[in-house]
């Protein structure tokens, strides 16, 4: 089945896979081809991609999203989001450095605005602390 | 005619002011060469979203959205995309023009008129107009925005249509055409409108998941950030190849000139030897006699 991870800087993704792991609004749905057609949202998360049947966990790829919809029919996966970053360029003290500032700021934050703010980057930066870990986790040498 | 010192000082300046424009020139062809890249980039994410709006719309759902009522427009809110720096030609006197001719237009048909502007150039100019209301001003945003950066205004923007504050939702940015050819347009996102497009038939008996409605103001939500955003790379093209004009007419312009000062320079030089052989003979003359 083909997926397709469209962002608003461009495709992500664009290939056939296996089965490919992504966080709905309902908790994390995993999809093999020939699933029936959906259509729902996708919350900030972890997409998980499995290229061939037999791939052993070290090789899947990962990508953090923000919030998006996806569509799912038995040919082809389609997941529209804002943001895709991909597991490979994640740098795990950046982001964890990114998080600390955004929690710091959640906590002095001074007005609602900069709350909604704060709390939106906090969300975003644990999303990529989490996607980050889980590569390390299985491509651990 | 001044003198050559005089001459070959102006001549230095023009020249150093050659290469600055000549730097600008380089600079904007090399950043409107990004900014149309990531506007090609991000047609995908508009064509998808106007492909699951068809076939919401095949569906009939869209009707019941809040995003696609249409109302008698008593109020609207305007998005003003300008840039937050000048010598770019006409870029920001263009948007100027067009914005002020919208705000005639509302106070004749009595609406009230609301503004949000992105750009210096543009809050510059829409803080000291008296008929429209500022909702946000937003500076600097960087060279390749993200949804993050959107965010906020989107937000605003919406929050306002939903409540029915404002009944329209316009953005004012300057269309790019070509490279050669750029046009200021007054678009509408809200009420949300989309392109039709085929829809394949494998999606026709989808499930929806949580439900039809979320599912919808997530796309509708997601379409109408596609277009803002589209509207701001667009603008972002637009600026940087207006500019890139711009300083290629000033470089062109400068070599001119400090031609011309170049060839009265030399006349300047002719003379005043030309003088001082006349002066030299006109001495031998006189002791000859």
């Amino acid at each position: 089945m083909n997926l397709e991870l469209v962002t608003l800087l461009g495709k992500k993704v664009d290939q056939e896979v296996y089965e490919v792991i992504i966080p709905t609004a309902d908790g994390e749905i995993a999809v093999f081809p020939g699933h029936e057609p959906l259509v729902g949202i996708a919350v900030p998360g972890a997409i998980v991609i499995r290229k061939n049947k037999g791939d052993n966990d070290d090789k899947l790829d990962y990508y953090a999203i923000s919030g998006g919809v996806v569509e799912i029919s038995q040919k082809y996966v389609r997941v529209l989001v804002d943001e895709a970053a991909d597991g490979d360029d994640i740098v795990e003290v950046e982001t964890k450095a990114a998080l600390d500032r955004a929690i710091k700021m959640r906590d002095t934050a001074k007005n609602q605005v900069e709350l909604e703010k704060a709390h939106e980057l906090v969300d975003r930066h644990m999303v990529r602390l989490k996607v980050a870990g889980l590569r390390r986790r299985h491509r651990r040498p | 005619m001044a003198s050559t010192q005089q001459l070959k000082s102006r001549i230095r300046s023009v020249k150093s002011t050659k290469q600055i424009t000549k730097a600008m020139q380089m600079v904007a062809a090399s950043k409107m060469r990004r900014a149309q890249e990531s506007v090609k980039a991000s047609e995908d994410y508009t064509n998808t979203a106007n492909e699951l709006l068809t076939f919401f719309a095949s569906q009939g759902v869209t009707d019941r959205h809040p995003f696609f009522q249409e109302r008698t427009v008593k109020s609207r809110l305007l998005i003003v995309i300008a840039g937050d720096k000048g010598l770019a030609g006409a870029y920001n006197s263009n948007i100027a023009k067009t914005y002020i001719n919208e705000l005639r237009d509302d106070k004749k048909n009595n609406i009230h008129t609301k503004s949000i502007a992105v750009g210096r150039k543009a809050s510059q100019y829409a803080v000291r107009l008296n008929h429209t209301d500022i909702l946000g001003v937003y500076e600097n945003l960087p060279d390749k925005p993200g949804a993050n950066e959107l965010q906020a205004i989107l937000d605003t923007a919406i929050a306002q249509f939903e409540s029915g504050v404002v009944d329209a939702v316009d953005v004012i940015y300057t269309k790019f055409i070509s490279g050669m050819n750029q046009q200021v347009t007054v678009k509408r996102i809200l009420p949300a409108g989309f392109d039709e497009t085929d829809v394949s038939d494998d999606v026709v008996n989808a499930v929806y998941e949580p439900n039809a409605e979320e599912v919808l103001r997530a796309v509708s939500y997601r379409l109408v950030l596609a277009q803002i955003f589209q509207a701001l790379l667009d603008a972002r093209a637009s600026e940087h190849s207006m500019r890139m004009m711009a300083m290629k007419n000033a470089t062109d312009n400068a070599s001119e000139l400090a031609d011309d000062l170049t060839l009265e320079m030399n006349k300047a030089r002719q003379g005043a030897i030309t003088q001082e052989l006349a002066e030299i003979s006109g001495g031998v003359e006189a002791l000859s006699e």
